[in-house]
């Protein structure tokens, strides 16, 4: 089969499935959109971004996060669920430009994945786990990041107890930008410590 | 500790081999088929009617088959036509639809 015929089969497949289901109760449409909607617009890095922007701009909310992190967030109107189950244990740690802060899970599979999204392969990676320990500055490096010597390097282990999630520093060239085109620039890697927020082309 | 079936589906497919393609932590969808297909999947777990860890079995079993049959690296690979496939064995399995009416309205909607 083509591209093309493949892709019109497999869409034909689905729309088959979905309305028998729906035409013999098994499920309703609502229900699949509301799946669907879940992990799109409730779940993901954006949620993080939107913390990290309003602690850019907040000086005070900042401190709060640091303090209490899920009292911090709770205040904060995001989907619900945020600070529930995997997320009622997060803790944030932010970055300066003496301390530079870096994520890893040796152990399990925990994540604060509602804040971060699902995670890169590479965070599961079992070498990328031993190492980031070991040589936290040469496996940075190898993301792109020279720490210098006089930044020190902490790196936390996230755990069923706490998962750790960074504030990135603020980039240069952003004053009086609003939150919402500073949430755009930060990523998922950022609020890792595996790179730094930067300024892209498009924004 | 009582928590949402999706955040439940989230965890367990965190870093498996089976976890979906995502883009910069979110999920990467690149056909309205394939979010369909996704979220019908979720959907029938979530009512009951298998085991989220059915569903899972079923799909680990599906790449494993093309993995079997294909090299890895071949650019025909599709990770959501995998997906679909083991949505429709088990829906086919459990006898929630049958295979003759499941042809029959892939072929009409096909023609139309």
């Amino acid at each position: 089969m083509s591209d093309s015929s493949r892709e019109a089969y497999n869409a034909a497949r689905v729309k088959a499935l979905e309305s028998l289901l729906i035409e013999k109760g098994i499920i309703t449409s609502e229900t699949v959109d509301k799946v669907i909607d879940f992990f799109e617009k409730d779940m993901g890095p954006f949620n993080g971004a939107k913390i990290v922007a309003k602690a850019w701009v907040d000086p005070e909310f900042k401190q709060r996060l640091l303090e209490d992190t899920p009292a911090a967030i709770a205040q904060m109107n995001l989907p619900r669920g945020m600070a529930g189950a995997e997320g009622e244990h997060m803790k944030a740690v932010e970055n300066t430009p003496d301390v530079h802060n870096l994520i890893v899970c040796t152990l399990c599979s925990c994540y604060p994945w509602p804040v971060l999204g699902l995670p890169p392969y590479w965070f599961k990676d079992p070498t990328f786990r031993a190492r980031a320990i070991r040589e936290p500055r040469k496996v940075l490096q190898e993301f792109g990041l020279d720490i210098p010597e006089s930044t020190e390097v902490r790196v936390w282990d996230t755990s069923a107890q706490i998962r750790w999630f960074v504030i990135p520093e603020r980039p240069a060239g952003t004053e009086g930008w609003t939150e919402e085109q500073l949430a755009a620039i930060v990523t998922p890697e950022a609020m890792q410590g595996a790179a730094k927020v930067q300024i892209s082309q498009s924004s | 500790m009582q928590i949402k079936f999706e955040q439940f589906v989230t965890a367990s497919m965190l870093g498996s081999q089976d976890a979906p393609p995502r883009s910069n932590g979110e999920l990467l969808f690149q056909s309205d088929w394939e979010s369909r297909a996704f979220g019908i999947a979720i959907a029938l777990s979530k009512k009951g009617h298998y085991e989220w860890e059915d569903f899972r079995q079923e799909l680990i079993a599906a790449i494993a088959e093309w993995e079997a049959s294909h090299y890895l690296d071949d650019p025909n690979w599709d990770y959501y036509q995998r997906w679909l496939l083991a949505l429709e064995r088990l829906v086919l399995e459990l006898n929630l639809i049958d295979t003759q009416e499941l042809e029959t309205r892939t072929q009409q909607l096909l023609e139309r």
